[in-house]
């Protein structure tokens, strides 16, 4: 309890205020948003909600000018997606497998569970890739 | 909570813009005969590679709820295609 809260309750206790003065005191102290002391542990930032990539590109492709990608994708829509790739039954994998090592990919699809790939997307939160070549920059970052 | 407005808007070579405005409920409710007989496709495809049709459903689902906040950008010079889910 800090030195304000109890301020505040040994005035009530002592009838100096009401009890509703009092709650409207601590609402008040709970809205406002004290600074963390120096050597507290940070406050937990806000969880990113989208992962972004952004592409910029001065090529001239067919001579229309440079171009812009932007795409903006909630990081829910990939966990719904991990999800729903986990539907994929074990026979569809071997294949996928097989193809995949033919296309030289040597992944096992087969031992990626969903919560490994739910694991991932928590992690995804502190990447940022930043890619920049003198007439490209590629940006994939969650925000 | 399903997408409720996708925006598409395509800018033309000539610079004039084309806006669609979709709504996705109405668009839904009209086209759900069709809905319907997609869904019984699925639950057929769903029995036949011995996927839960119930975990099929409730990923879809999963997944429709969370397109809204999705956004798509492509400019190329003077062209440009934009596409929003809220």
């Amino acid at each position: 309890m800090n030195e304000q809260r109890r301020q505040i309750l040994q005035m009530l206790a002592e009838g100096k205020i009401t009890a509703d003065e009092a709650e409207r005191l601590i609402d008040a102290l709970d809205r406002e948003l004290p600074e963390p002391a120096p050597g507290a542990a940070p406050r937990p930032k806000s969880r990113p909600k989208y992962l972004r990539v952004v592409v910029s590109s001065a090529d001239n492709f067919g001579g229309d000018g440079p171009g812009r990608v932007n795409v903006r994708v909630p990081l829910q829509l990939l966990r719904a997606g991990v999800r729903l790739a986990s539907l994929i039954p074990p026979q569809a994998l071997t294949q996928v497998n097989t193809e995949l090592n033919k296309s030289g990919v040597p992944i096992d699809l087969t031992q990626l569970k969903p919560q490994h790939i739910e694991e991932l997307i928590e992690q995804l939160d502190d990447i940022t890739v930043d890619v920049d070549q003198p007439d490209a920059k590629v940006q994939v970052f969650c925000e | 909570m399903i997408p409720q407005l996708v925006t598409v808007r395509h800018r033309r070579t000539n610079g004039r813009w084309l806006r669609l405005y979709i709504p996705v409920l109405p668009v839904l409710l009209v086209l759900s005969p069709v809905l319907l007989l997609a869904m019984v496709v699925g639950l057929i495809a769903c029995l036949a590679t011995r996927v839960s049709p119930v975990g099929a459903l409730r990923g879809t689902g999963r997944l429709l709820g969370a397109l809204p906040g999705t956004r798509i950008e492509i400019e190329q010079g003077r062209m440009a295609v934009l596409v929003s889910v809220r």
